[in-house]
């Protein structure tokens, strides 16, 4: 037959002198991606070395390393972590903001204290962002600081990613902050369309 | 192991207890949270699931339930949700279309990137009681033409040790062989007691089972250079980031250009960017990049 | 090419003899609200809507069947619009499927970026259903 029974190697415990922060640190700048992402997955265990992992992703192009970095900040869910990761917000790579809003939705503890700054930010991107995090973000809070968007921001596409995450999320308390923002953009024919249908899906309940 | 359940329409208890407006939020959750996608025709089915859910719960409406599930992350709903709308079963043949894409299309394109005496690595995981692995095997041994060519390996791993034995014993009634051709249940099983046939003794030893626990790299490495992953329906019970380290180390675990397949409802788009999709005219499945891929 | 567009009016008028009912488009946006607003106004003037809710998830339904237009979204998780876009520019069976990219980015160097990535038309959000419409007819009918 073709079929050979496989050895399932032995696991190689320990790999000594290099799991030391320093060592691993510099692991994170070898040339060869598998190293890097060894490395960067080893530090997701490793309190106090978020500063290594966030100066690394600021400019890692290899997405497989980069993912294992996010990855491991996102084990290690410090405030240092998170607050390292939405400095990234402001990325002009796309897909660093993508991994970033991502790993942020999957910390809530963490990151809940500072949503209200986001929401505050004087770039709506970062605003916008912020949005969308809350969209995953399992805390009590959301529906009031979406609420919040809602009356307050003044840019339309801050207030179109609030309203989308309410459609997920919304409670018949939070339709009179949607009718708000209707009535603050009236000319904007997808606002209208998608305040509706949050309001159709908040009111249900 | 699992499958969206498929049940006729029932006609007891009230038409709709969900509105519209309610499922189609609960859809849009669940598929978020778990890559699956429920089929709107099994309506009537999803809602008993889920109103059985918030009685369990002890909540008083769809939307005490649906909140706390949101908002608190309520740790365990979501695998007891799962475990609601799926079905766990698991027998030879089961989605055949994947091992018929192993033989006709990514066995070959395997093959083209060996070189001479490198063998051909695949592995089953979860393998349950061991229908998916001999599934396999037996496959590669009829309709691969090519299987005596090269060495082929196969793994077969799950986390729970039970199940394990059971795989290793490879005894099973004649519902977990229904689907299997007769004349392969004569050439690989032997009857051992009245409509229980066991796999024989050559094929049995040929399979290298092991405890694994997919989240945890330091178990996954000894498996390396593997060229096509089964793991099917276990990803959607685990968490977000269980779930991305199943991924990371499925990827380490992987030689380039090797092979994943998930269970028909799930999809890699909601857990991972570390793999691409691959159609092939049987199934879609999944594919590891070679490096030096543009970011 | 893309800036050779007509007006809005003109590409309707002129669109409206080519296009025809069964035309597939793909809307790729992590937003539900983008998506359904997308499909209201693709449906009501006779396209078939395919939704995805991220550059992957569109890739997978790009290789699984026949779609003559992809609508995508900048940011998303997983993959994003650019990196999509690059993915599809790259792989023989999809090249040739126009592409409109939208986004909430306005900046000159967005629009550049787009382009670059494969888009064929880049529209701002908020999207209005006129030039939105216009623009798909336009390029579904080029294809066609």
């Amino acid at each position: 037959m073709g079929l050979v029974k496989a050895k399932i190697r032995k696991t190689k415990t320990g790999s000594g002198a290099s799991d030391d922060m320093v060592g691993l640190s510099a692991a994170l700048q070898a040339a060869d991606p598998a190293e890097r992402r060894s490395a960067a997955r080893r530090l997701g265990s490793t309190t106090g070395c978020e500063a290594a992992l966030l100066d690394r992703l600021a400019f890692e192009h290899e997405a497989s390393v980069r993912e294992m970095l996010v990855l491991s900040l996102m084990q290690l869910g410090t405030q240092d972590a998170v607050r390292g990761l939405a400095e990234h917000l402001r990325s002009e790579d796309a897909s660093l903001r993508n991994a970033v809003v991502e790993a942020l939705e999957a910390m809530p503890d963490a990151v809940a204290p500072n949503i209200e700054l986001l929401l505050a930010d004087h770039d709506p991107d970062v605003r916008i962002f912020a949005c969308n995090l809350l969209v995953g973000l399992a805390h009590p809070d959301v529906p009031k600081w979406l609420s919040h968007v809602l009356e307050n921001d003044s840019h339309v596409n801050v207030c179109a990613a609030a309203v989308d995450a309410l459609t997920e999320i919304g409670r018949p308390d939070c339709v009179p902050a949607l009718r708000a923002c209707a009535r603050r953009f009236p000319e904007e024919p997808f606002l209208s369309f998608a305040i509706d249908v949050a309001i159709a899906r908040a009111a249900e309940q | 192991m699992s499958a969206l359940a498929s049940e006729g329409q029932g006609a007891e208890g009230p038409p709709h207890p969900l509105s519209d407006e309610e499922l189609a939020k609960f859809s849009e959750f669940f598929y978020r949270k778990t890559g699956i996608r429920l089929d709107e025709r099994k309506r009537y089915y999803m809602e008993r699931r889920i109103v059985e859910r918030i009685r369990r719960t002890g909540c008083r409406s769809f939307f005490e339930y649906f909140t706390t599930l949101k908002l608190n992350g309520a740790a365990g709903e979501l695998e007891a949700l799962i475990n609601e709308m799926t079905v766990n079963e698991t027998y030879f043949w089961r989605e055949n279309y994947q091992f018929e894409c192993m033989t006709r299309s990514m066995l070959d394109e395997i093959a083209r990137r060996k070189r001479p005496g490198e063998p051909i690595r695949i592995w089953s995981i979860p393998c349950s009681t061991g229908e998916e692995p001999y599934t396999i095997a037996i496959h590669i041994l009829e309709y691969w033409a090519r299987a005596d060519s090269y060495d082929i390996e196969i793994f077969a791993s799950d986390i729970d040790s039970n199940v394990l034995k059971r795989a290793r014993d490879g005894t099973y009634d004649e519902r977990s062989l229904s689907r299997l051709p007769p004349q392969l249940r004569a050439r690989y099983f032997k009857l051992v007691s009245e409509r229980r046939w066991q796999v024989i003794n050559e094929l049995r030893s040929s399979i290298a089972f092991g405890s694994v626990n997919l989240s945890d790299p330091l178990e996954t490495a000894r498996y390396r250079q593997i060229d096509l992953i089964f793991c099917r329906n276990l990803l959607i019970y685990f968490d977000d980031v269980s779930r991305r380290l199943a991924a990371e180390n499925m990827f380490e675990a992987m030689s380039p250009g090797g092979f994943i397949c998930l269970g028909h409802s799930e999809s890699m788009s909601r857990i991972t960017n570390l793999f691409r999709p691959r159609q092939f005219a049987e199934a879609l499945v999944y594919q590891k990049p070679a490096p030096s891929r543009g970011a | 090419m893309t800036n050779a567009l007509p007006t809005p009016s003109a590409a309707e008028a002129g669109a409206r003899r080519f296009t025809w009912p069964g035309t597939r488009v793909l809307v790729v946006d992590d937003a539900i609200t983008i998506r359904l607003f997308c499909r209201q106004i693709l449906e009501k003037a006779g396209f078939e809507v395919i939704e995805a809710i991220n550059g992957l998830e569109g890739l997978e339904q790009l290789l699984q069947g026949t779609i003559d237009l992809i609508v995508v979204d900048v940011n998303m998780q997983k993959m994003d619009g650019y990196e999509m876009l690059r993915e599809v520019r790259r792989q023989p069976v999809l090249s040739a499927i126009p592409a409109v990219m939208m986004s909430t980015k306005s900046k000159p160097e967005d629009v550049d970026k787009a382009y670059a990535a494969g888009a064929n038309y880049y529209l701002f959000k908020p999207i209005r259903p006129e030039p939105f419409l216009a623009c798909v007819r336009l390029l579904t009918a080029t294809v066609q």
